[in-house]
């Protein structure tokens, strides 16, 4: 099979990924400051901690926090990682003034839309026909009494990539936090979340770090408070039961396997280096995008100037965005994704209608021939649908 | 042929809105079944010409769709019209008094008035 669903979850993963994960599995569980484990289950989470901070570009200028690294929670991803941000960040706020855009996903929008105290401040910033965010608007948006702006680094639908310090100028200027969501781009881009001066980052490990499902976490900037949303053991202090505003945000016991991966994952992109990766993965989906705009019938959206991210969103003329994915997936074993992504408000403004689009993304591991597969393919695809007419 | 299962579809997103499930058959499928599959009633599509020619049915209750040679075919429903998939499966069964769903009709032949199912 021919997999281009990576900004779903990266496959393959790097060889030492799947190594690590099976090396878990066959030593003692390791267990963060708790003793009766194997091996040194500390190094373990605090490696990965760093590795994160590197590549989310946390000890860049100018940032004055010493050891930012430890100012990253992991968690079960981002989902679970937005959702403990915006419970905790404004607790005693009976509605919370947050400014958010169209091209974000479900895992920012929903808590949003269902947490009655941001239900009723939610603003959303439209974005242009290529989902890339206008900062004019976001400025017009943001106001003295926005508490937050949460915005998605790189769409998943799109690939448009934002300007992270533009927009955290932006909200600082007006008293807000900047809430950076990096599930697409974190691995498979440069982040420089210091520079940029972005107050909180969520991200996940499943995609560009090439970890494993059910691994992902947080960033939030020193002493910017945040109530927990779970309370439970740590391995640390056990006497104490109440806390004074020292919280402990990784509760229970931790997904050890899925660090280990994760570690292993951000290793890899490290190794690579996210300048280069981002550069080699922008070529191929250059080449992608010229190439099927030589086919008749084929509509991308978005501009490549814009959408520099791994990720790219077409429809064939007279044809439903599931039934090419259909087509690809049964009739020539191409994995791609159809439909709105989980994003639904940014197919509005870019034009793609009620069906949403095909979604092809691509990782570090994907090779220039499984991206002529798919060409040849939609070419068959095209001629056909054009034959029916 | 028989319908051997019923599983809910991995692609629901894609199906948005609507509840997606494939049809598990007992082997793979030929045009004569396809032609029946058409006779369920609706606008038909068929891409006869590509490596594993595409079929759908489209109504504004149901959505069939699948490839020439697969042992499965996808039906979405939309949600206030679960019953058309058990509706399917009767009509498919192979002690039922099928209509003729007629030939497959060449690339994108797409009336659902002609190509409703026979009382």
């Amino acid at each position: 099979m021919i997999y281009l669903n990576q900004a779903a979850t990266t496959y393959p993963k790097p060889q030492r990924v799947q190594e690590a994960l099976a090396a878990a599995l066959r030593l003692p569980p390791p267990g963060q400051y708790r003793g009766g484990g194997g091996g040194a289950p500390d190094e373990l989470f605090s490696q990965c901690r760093k590795n994160m901070a590197r590549i989310l570009g946390l000890y860049g200028e100018p940032s004055a926090e010493t050891a930012p690294e430890e100012r990253i929670f992991f968690t079960s991803g981002a989902t679970d990682a937005a959702n403990r941000l915006l419970y905790g960040l404004f607790p005693e706020k009976k509605v919370c003034r947050i400014v958010t855009t169209a091209t974000e996903h479900n895992s920012v929008l929903r808590p949003l839309y269902n947490l009655p105290r941001f239900a009723e401040g939610l603003r959303i910033v439209p974005c242009g026909s290529s989902g890339e965010l206008v900062m004019e608007a976001l400025a017009d948006a943001v106001t003295e009494g926005t508490d937050a702006v949460i915005l998605n680094h790189c769409s998943n639908v799109t690939g448009a990539v934002q300007n992270l310090g533009e927009a955290a100028r932006i909200a600082h200027e007006r008293g807000a936090l900047l809430l950076a969501d990096c599930s697409q781009s974190a691995g498979c881009m440069e982040i420089d979340a210091a520079r940029a001066d972005v107050d909180a980052l969520i991200f996940t490990g499943h995609k560009g770090l090439f970890g494993v499902q059910g691994t992902g976490g947080y960033y939030l900037k020193r002493g910017i408070p945040l109530r927990p949303l779970l309370y439970g053991g740590t391995g640390r202090n056990s006497r104490q039961l109440v806390y004074d505003g020292d919280y402990e945000y990784e509760v229970g016991t931790q997904n050890g396997i899925g660090i280990a991966a994760l570690r292993a994952g951000t290793e890899f992109v490290l190794e690579e280096e996210p300048a280069r990766i981002a550069a080699r993965e922008r070529e191929e989906m250059e080449y992608l995008s010229r190439e099927l705009q030589e086919i008749p019938g084929i509509a991308v959206y978005g501009s490549r100037a814009l959408c520099r991210g791994p990720v790219l969103s077409f429809n064939l003329t007279d044809m439903e965005a599931a039934d090419t994915a259909y087509v690809l997936q049964n009739g020539y074993g191409i994995a791609v994704r159809a439909g709105l992504h989980c994003a639904p408000l940014i197919h509005e403004r870019i034009g793609s209608g009620p069906g949403g689009t095909v979604r092809v993304s691509i990782s570090a591991l994907t090779e220039r021939a499984e991206l002529d597969a798919l060409l040849a393919a939609l070419r068959e695809i095209a001629e056909a649908r054009r034959a029916a007419r | 042929m028989k319908i051997r299962d019923r599983a809910p579809s991995r692609e629901r997103c894609a199906e948005s809105g609507w509840y997606a499930c494939d049809f598990l058959l007992d082997g793979p499928m030929d045009e004569a079944f396809i032609r029946r599959i058409r006779g369920f009633g609706g606008s038909f599509l068929f891409l006869s010409s590509l490596r594993r020619p595409f079929f759908k049915l489209e109504s504004e209750r149901y959505v069939l769709k699948g490839c020439l040679g697969d042992p499965f075919f996808r039906m979405a429903a939309d949600g206030a019209h679960m019953e058309e998939l058990d509706r399917l499966e009767a009509y498919l069964a192979p002690e039922q008094d099928l209509c003729s769903g007629g030939t497959v009709y060449r690339d994108g032949e797409n009336n659902e008035k002609r190509h409703a199912p026979e009382a």
